[in-house]
């Protein structure tokens, strides 16, 4: 491993490297924590969402995107790349699994503590394992309504989302839509068979 | 007039001014959409609750792995292949800062024996700062003689730590907390023995030496066709990549490089190099001032992108190199004959405080 990191030092020491555009930092200083929250949405880890972050500027930083259009492309590819993450699974189960017990049990001490849990499902406590099933539901969705779905609720506009998706903004509000009925469909499902 | 769609329901909570007036106040008087709005709405709430969660993000820290990665996308090891200078190429690249400036103060000694004679250990480290334009000039190797590799790099991954110790004899440190953005499981990477043998030629290195404008001093007697030895390693890391091309840390140890020859001493060994005139001067200074005894290693570091500053870990002293872009940080240190590296996109604070807490196994 001596070579490895020999070779890391020596590269890092004689330039950046070729062919990485040059308005990068800019683009990634004012860009990465919206990155993040559109991975994050996703993936529902702040580390994990960074790691997707990471990957979608380490593509950008090679391409030719239009700086203009920098935010949209990121914003899409965080979206895919964080879904593909959440399909093939790589993504560590374990700790979110500890992370929803803890919050599961927090949360129903706190309803049996005698709070008034609001009738209003929009004003509702969105528990982790409501968050977990979001998130599975959102692997099974089709592709696109999925990204669709993250890109809207990361505040894309519906003329962006349109933009980067290759729809018309008027078949957007059909697809958020449509994303949305399937996952409280999903929360429905669990809630009841709770 | 029909309804409008669910879509257009579903946009009006959110971009109302982008709807048909017609539609808006179609809704606004249709009981009927009123409450299917009323449901769109609920959903996209509900939805919205559930994946929100904006995080705290260190857009610094970030930028510092980023540039990490991108760095090192341009430069992954290369297997030596092919004969000759090219396979030394390509043995060197990786190896450069450590074999290659071992032998470049050591490996030139006079009278060819029988018997290979160490001559070189690295027992210390201590940087050779100077200028970018400096270091690329100093002499490849081939460029005194014939470097024959005799054990190629052998970089590859094993299951775990035990694997890698069994491979080695080296034991992997043990990392008590890892810094704020490195997650996940390390991978455990293993290299065996790196080692060439450079036959030195006094024609190959005239050629040098003129090529730099100089004359050749009188070779000393016997050195024409002897043989020098080089190695290092083996070797073992812990890196932690989580998915990315350039792991966030590294913790890495190392057998340091040696070089064996016979009969002449290092420090006149040194000192035939030095009177080439093919190093820079103020590199050769600096390599004047290391002690004689051949337990110096230097690492070449240039004045323009690193900064190296003298620290210490655990009470031993050690070296912190971190470019001035502040991209990554490294700090290596020698202790009881194994070189230790702790490297990442990582702040100097970072770096130094994984390598202090490091605990390593006897």
């Amino acid at each position: 491993m001596v070579a490895r990191r020999a070779e890391w030092k020596d590269s890092a020491v004689v330039s950046s490297p070729p062919g990485v555009r040059a308005d990068l930092e800019q683009v990634f200083r004012t860009a990465y924590p919206r990155v993040v929250a559109v991975a994050a949405r996703v993936l529902g880890s702040r580390d994990e969402a960074e790691d997707v972050a990471q990957e979608v500027f380490l593509t950008f930083g090679r391409s030719t995107v239009p700086a203009g259009e920098a935010l949209g492309w990121l914003s899409v590819a965080a979206a895919h790349t964080a879904l593909n993450h959440l399909r093939t699974g790589r993504r560590r189960a374990s700790r979110e699994e500890a992370a929803t017990r803890a919050a599961t049990v927090s949360h129903e001490a706190a309803a049996g503590g005698g709070e008034v849990v609001s009738p209003d499902v929009a004003d509702a406590v969105v528990t982790r394992e409501e968050r977990r099933r979001v998130r599975e539901a959102l692997a099974r969705l089709p592709h696109r309504q999925a990204v669709a779905l993250v890109l809207r609720h990361s505040g894309l506009s519906y003329a962006e989302v349109a933009a980067v998706l290759d729809l018309s903004p008027g078949s957007v509000g059909t697809t958020v839509r449509r994303a949305e009925s399937a996952l409280r469909k999903e929360l429905n499902r669990h809630a009841s068979s709770d | 007039m029909r309804h409008p769609t669910d879509g257009t329901l579903r946009r009006l909570l959110d971009e109302p001014a982008a709807i048909a007036d017609a539609d808006r106040e179609h809704v606004a008087g249709c009981p009927y959409c009123r409450s299917g709005l009323a449901v769109v709405q609920q959903d996209a709430a509900l939805v919205g609750a559930a994946l929100d969660g904006t995080p705290d993000v260190d857009v610094d820290a970030g930028w510092r792995r980023l540039s990490g990665a991108l760095v090192a996308e341009g430069s992954q090891v290369t297997v030596p292949a092919g004969p000759g200078r090219r396979r030394w190429k390509a043995l060197r690249s990786p190896v450069a800062a450590v074999v290659g400036a071992a032998v470049l103060v050591s490996g030139v000694t006079a009278a060819a024996a029988a018997e290979w004679l160490p001559i070189f250990r690295a027992e210390q480290i201590t940087p050779v700062v100077a200028p970018r334009a400096d270091l690329v000039q100093m002499p490849d190797l081939s460029d005194l003689g014939d470097m024959e590799v005799t054990e190629r790099i052998d970089l590859r991954q094993v299951a775990d730590a035990a694997a890698a110790k069994k491979a080695t004899g080296l034991s992997v440190p043990q990392v008590n907390t890892l810094p704020r953005g490195v997650t996940g499981r390390p991978t455990f990477h293993v290299v065996g023995r790196v080692s060439a043998t450079l036959t030195f030629s006094a024609e190959k290195t005239a050629g040098t030496v003129a090529s730099a404008g100089k004359t050749l001093p009188p070779t000393l007697p016997g050195l024409d066709g002897s043989r020098f030895r080089l190695a290092a390693g083996p070797a073992v890391a812990a890196a932690w990549s989580a998915g990315r091309p350039m792991p966030a840390l590294i913790v890495a140890r190392a057998v340091p490089p040696t070089a064996e020859s016979s009969g002449v001493p290092f420090r006149t060994a040194r000192d035939y190099l030095l009177s080439l005139g093919v190093l820079p001067e103020n590199v050769a200074s600096q390599l004047r001032a290391f002690s004689g005894d051949g337990t110096t290693l230097p690492l070449f570091t240039t004045i323009e992108k690193v900064t190296s500053s003298a620290t210490d870990v655990g009470g031993v002293p050690a070296t912190l190199l971190v470019p001035r872009d502040g991209t990554m940080a490294a700090v290596i240190w020698m202790d009881r004959g194994v070189l230790t590296v702790v490297a990442g996109s990582l702040s100097a604070d970072e770096v130094l405080s994984v390598a202090r807490e490091l605990k390593v196994e006897r």
